[in-house]
């Protein structure tokens, strides 16, 4: 009875799960892009069909399986509860996924008014997003390493919109602003300021959960989320100062800090008590091992700055975070989180009368492995297609679809599942 | 499990939920007035805490360097 005192802070399921099952429609998109355009994708990181790919899968998948999963969390990870949860779900998702492909088109047709558009939507769409998370989170202390990286995650959401906003406009409009500069500093601020450091606040928390592992230690989990922030501001001080000495050092000692989370959560998982390797576990080490190795990339260039002049170097080193360390963060959350929220659901449902079913009913792992490997191939042909764009850019593309298509496919098997086991409840606690 | 703080100690680190907030709950009716209880996680149990105020226990946190988070309840 008491179990069930704890839902009244859980935000309906609809609320998360719009946001969980649009995320792998995007990327599916992206991989038909990729396969559309063929190797002429390859070409630079510049094309308009690698520009549209890329936030495809960066707003499009990660920025919707965030909010979503933010919207969930709140309550349970921070004791803040978002005021008419399902109502904020509702206006972010559609601004978020309208905004998500008017950027992509606008990106692809190089088209103004479309970016402009976009821009616009999706600078308000995440500004209403943080008045209402920001709202739940005033007078909440920071007495976690996941609280204070919560809200500095939210402090790298409005830094990488904000630029991404500057940068949309400028195009549309033909300001004369450091483009490429601006560019990687935006890609900064979102996968490290943003994307990173909410990976890392949620880590603490979930990956012990789920994964058995020990804690982490608190002194570096206090730390890592301001490094990184810090960091993002001193580059961007710098590339106002035209500094580029400190830009570079700024992304080393950044790339640095994420390769001590990533070795640091590698070492817990290797302490796990949980002897079975499941999907998400088997997805954060692909994650954690492909994020290493990109930011290594990124090291390497603070030494190196040719490097980055390499053909194809920067499309591989974002393949590699993106791909291979994202995507698969998140998909290994989704097959732990849908499933999670669903056997609380129903176990809500049953009054503490009628039990749920295992979560592996729900959502069995078997068929996250298979997925798994259709991603982990996915990734493996993308990297491949970056040397041999002529003859793998088509295939990798199809297979980054499949995989994706598949992922959806699974989550949308589990939620079907837990219609069918919420009627089966209903109908056993009437009959009692 | 006893604990310099208490001999009432609920180490819930490597549990799946619910299993803290349970065994916390059934840990609680089990003390006597004036006693008080331990619960050890490696996160901060925050809809615990709202079912805690509701049900008007006091306690108090500390996190550890190991990034155990010590909750002492009071019954």
């Amino acid at each position: 009875m008491q179990a069930l005192m704890a839902f009244e802070n859980a935000p309906p399921f609809a609320a998360p799960l719009r946001f969980f099952l649009t995320a792998p429609a995007f990327a599916v998109l992206a991989g038909l892009l990729v396969a559309f355009e063929g190797p002429d994708i390859f070409a630079s990181r510049w094309t308009p069909g690698a520009l549209a790919a890329t936030h495809l899968l960066t707003v499009g998948f990660m920025m919707q399986a965030m909010l979503g999963a933010l919207i969930q969390i709140l309550p349970v990870v921070a004791g803040a509860n978002l005021q008419h949860p399902l109502r904020v779900a509702k206006v972010v998702h559609l601004g978020l996924s309208l905004g998500a492909l008017l950027l992509a088109i606008g990106l692809y047709r190089v088209d103004p008014p479309l970016l402009v558009g976009a821009a616009l939507l999706l600078g308000l769409t995440v500004s209403f997003f943080l008045l209402a998370t920001l709202k739940a989170l005033i007078g909440v202390p920071s007495t976690s390493p996941t609280i204070r990286g919560l809200k500095l995650a939210l402090l790298g959401l409005a830094g990488v919109v904000g630029i991404g906003v500057v940068m949309a406009l400028a195009l549309a409009y033909g300001w004369a602003v450091p483009l490429p500069a601006l560019a990687d500093l935006h890609a900064g601020w979102g996968l490290g300021g943003w994307a990173g450091v909410l990976l890392a606040a949620m880590a603490y928390v979930v990956v012990p959960m789920f994964q058995l592992t020990p804690g982490y230690p608190a002194r570096p989990s206090w730390w890592f989320p301001v490094a990184m922030l810090a960091m993002l501001l001193l580059w961007s001080v710098a590339l106002a100062a035209e500094w580029s000495w400190l830009v570079r050092l700024s992304q080393l000692v950044a790339a640095i800090a994420g390769i001590a989370f990533a070795g640091l959560t590698l070492r817990l998982q290797a302490k796990r008590r949980r002897a079975r390797a499941d999907a998400t576990y088997r997805y954060w080490q692909l994650g954690l091992s492909a994020s290493i190795f990109a930011l290594f990339l990124l090291s390497t260039v603070a030494f190196w700055p040719a490097a980055a002049e390499i053909d194809g170097w920067t499309l591989f080193f974002g393949i590699t975070l993106v791909v291979g360390g994202f995507l698969p963060f998140i998909s290994g959350m989704l097959y732990k989180i849908v499933p999670f929220l669903a056997w609380l659901h129903l176990q809500n449902c049953g009054q503490a009368k009628v039990p749920a079913p295992a979560m592996n009913k729900i959502l069995p792992d078997a068929d996250a492995q298979r997925q798994l490997l259709a991603s982990a191939a996915a990734l493996g042909l993308l990297l491949a297609a970056v040397l041999f764009p002529d003859w793998l850019a088509r295939p990798a593309g199809l297979l980054l679809a499949v995989a994706n298509g598949w992922l959806g496919w699974n989550l949308w098997c589990a939620v079907r599942r837990y219609g069918r086991y919420r009627a089966d409840i209903a109908q056993k606690l009437a009959a009692q | 499990m006893t604990h310099p703080k208490t001999p009432h100690v609920v180490d819930a680190r490597y549990m799946e939920p619910p299993g803290p907030f349970v065994a916390t709950m059934e840990m609680l009716d089990t003390l006597k007035d004036g006693e008080k209880m331990l619960l050890l996680l490696f996160r901060e149990p925050h809809p615990l805490y709202k079912v805690l105020r509701q049900n008007g226990h006091d306690y108090e946190v500390e996190l550890q360097a190991d990034g155990t988070f010590e909750i002492l309840i009071s019954r």
